[in-house]
């Protein structure tokens, strides 16, 4: 599948991290997704660089012959392509008291699994995880989300690392209301 | 004594009062859902796809008209057809892609092959198996008899005896989706892709709120600090329940959310807008405006523009299709501004689009109860206050917030319930 996976492993040969850096980078994973589903938007903001390149883009279903063009590219339309203003503006709408997609908040699990890690170019590491966000809602209502994401991290900020870039891969084509972070 | 059933209700014309009240039973009575399947969706003109969109032979793109599965295709001669993407033979749909170039479309059951047109064009074992009996010129994918372009808009209806486009839209109202569709020389395109998503509701929340509602953005959209909007303004209902709401004068107060940039470009082309269009229109355009065709098409347009399409799939579910519209003469800058902010405002992650689904689907699980069904809902803002003396107005328009078009879109909607299904004969629709 994966464009984003592609962009990773495809000729670039990068050498993968040993165990140590593994661990240490699927902690700042995990630490990631508890601040979301706590809603510490502040302590995520600060996982970023400032110059971050968030998107996440749209898919189709395409026949055989066209599933190179089966995820947008860039300049096509986004479900999210925010810059660290943009992603501040979204904290803060939700914070507001007045997004009413998210008040009540939904609750979330950030299910992050699959993670590789490679040494990027100079002191970057190129990272691949796979997540299910869990979200429920209200009542019952029970929304699933899933994808790959390949992040680059620079070394930086109190927990080691920051985020560079994240480009996100939806799985879903039609998509629900998505009023929370990936 | 118990309610009467909701169909009978609508046929008599109660349910749509003249007194601005809606019966909330035609946004969840699973009657009235099946039957405005026929009798609203099949007699109307619905949206297909922008001209843009398949600009080559063969392009196609895959939609539906309510939740019909259709196919639209660019054909050799640069016309468009549009056909049910359902198999003759056994019903399958023949493409399963949702955007493409193909030269012919192959069932996956039994591999009966239809060309670009529609005819179908090959049977496995026809000689062996059909005897060469099959007459393959009867046997094509049923086609949408009618399809028209209105300035890059493809429209199509079921209904052979409707009006033109044209006509149905009315000239008021066509001046109106000119302000949309005709402001400047080349018209519009969009930017590749459709964002899709569903919402738990039923789909004339999203229509009527579109053609109708302005009212609700203050307080809806209050987490995006919109602080208090421009208070001049007007909204316009047509016969067939089209409308529009918009801000005159607002310029200025989008400065914020859309950039300099963005404000320089639209005073830059309001001398263009109002030469083709009048000194109204440039005002219209200036600031942000709704607008709708009845009965699921909508947009906005002012300071960056989208059209969509409210897909219903079933009584209190829809699809939303979103596309970003704009100036085909537009400077690349202007169009990357507009698809940036489009995406962040009016996309399943939008800012402001994320509110509205939830109010709608809010209102659709209240309906679940068997007291709040019995309640209607009131559409009576500004009753009485119309008016036909607006300059450079086409039409009865009333103020910017009130009920005038949703009135008018339901009036519309219970008139085609009231006439019922197409009577035509069921004949085997390949053309």
């Amino acid at each position: 599948m994966a464009q984003a996976e592609a962009d990773t492993a495809a000729g670039t040969r990068l050498r993968p991290a040993d165990a140590a850096l593994h661990h240490e980078v699927g902690l700042f994973l995990y630490h990631e997704a508890a601040v979301l589903d706590a809603h510490e938007y502040d302590e995520w903001l600060a996982l970023f660089t400032p110059d971050i390149d968030y998107r996440m883009p749209t898919r189709y279903n395409r026949l055989a012959r066209e599933q190179g063009q089966a995820t947008a590219s860039e300049g096509d339309l986004a479900h999210f392509e925010d810059d660290l203003a943009g992603l501040r503006e979204r904290v803060d709408r939700i914070r507001s008291g007045f997004a009413w997609a998210e008040a009540p908040p939904s609750r979330t699990r950030h299910l992050v699994t699959n993670v590789r890690v490679w040494h990027g170019t100079d002191d970057s590491l190129e990272v691949e995880s796979h997540f299910l966000l869990y979200r429920t809602r209200i009542e019952v209502d029970v929304e699933v989300l899933a994808g790959a994401r390949h992040d680059t991290l620079v070394p930086g900020g109190p927990h080691g690392w920051l985020i560079r870039r994240r480009y996100i891969l939806l799985d879903q084509t039609t998509t629900v209301n998505l009023s929370v972070m990936l | 004594m118990a309610p009467r059933e909701a169909l009978s209700t609508v046929l008599d014309g109660e349910l749509v009062g003249h007194d601005g009240l809606v019966d909330r039973r035609v946004l969840c009575d699973e009657d009235l859902y099946r039957r405005e399947l026929e009798s609203v969706f099949e007699r109307s003109w619905l949206f297909l796809a922008h001209e843009s969109q398949i600009p080559n032979a063969g392009d196609f793109f895959a939609t539906t008209m309510a939740d019909d599965p259709v196919l639209v295709v660019r054909q050799k001669d640069g016309s468009v057809a549009a056909m049910l993407n359902s198999c003759r033979h056994r019903g399958m749909r023949v493409c399963r892609a949702d955007v493409g170039n193909a030269k012919a479309f192959t069932c996956t059951f039994h591999g009966w092959t239809y060309d670009a047109s529609g005819q179908l064009v090959n049977v496995p074992k026809y000689d062996e198996g059909y005897h060469g009996e099959l007459d393959k010129s009867k046997w094509g994918l049923v086609r949408v008899p009618r399809v028209e372009s209105y300035k890059g808009l493809i429209f199509g209806t079921w209904d052979e005896d409707a009006p033109t486009f044209v006509d149905y839209l009315g000239e008021e109202m066509c001046w109106y989706l000119d302000s949309l569709v005709d402001r400047r020389e080349g018209g519009t395109e969009v930017i590749g892709g459709v964002h899709r998503w569903v919402i738990d509701c039923n789909w004339k929340l999203g229509a009527e709120g579109f053609i109708g509602d302005m009212y609700h953005s203050e307080m809806t959209h209050a987490s995006v600090g919109l602080g208090a909007l421009p208070d001049k303004g007007w909204q316009y209902g047509a016969p067939r329940g089209h409308g529009t709401g918009f801000f005159i004068d607002g310029l200025e107060y989008w400065n914020g959310a859309y950039g300099d940039e963005v404000v320089r470009y639209y005073e830059e082309i309001a001398p263009e807008i109002t030469n083709r269009l009048g000194a109204a229109a440039a005002d219209l355009v200036s600031a942000c405006a709704h607008g709708g065709v009845f009965p699921n098409f909508a947009y906005l347009t002012g300071a960056a523009m989208t059209i969509r399409v409210w897909q219903p799939r079933g009584v209190d579910r829809m699809e939303v299709f979103s596309w970003v519209l704009v100036d085909r003469a537009a400077p690349p800058e202007i169009k990357e501004a507009s698809r940036r902010g489009m995406t962040r405002a009016f996309s399943a992650s939008g800012t402001l689009e994320q509110d509205d689904g939830e109010n709608w689907s809010e209102i659709q699980r209240v309906m679940r109860g068997s007291v709040a069904r019995k309640h209607p809902i009131n559409y009576q803002m500004g009753f009485g206050h119309e008016r036909d003396d607006v300059p450079g107005l086409p039409g009865t328009v009333g103020y910017v917030n009130g009920d005038l078009p949703g009135r008018g879109f339901y009036r519309y909607w219970a008139e085609l319930m009231r006439q019922g299904p197409l009577k035509r004969a069921n004949g085997d629709g390949s053309g």
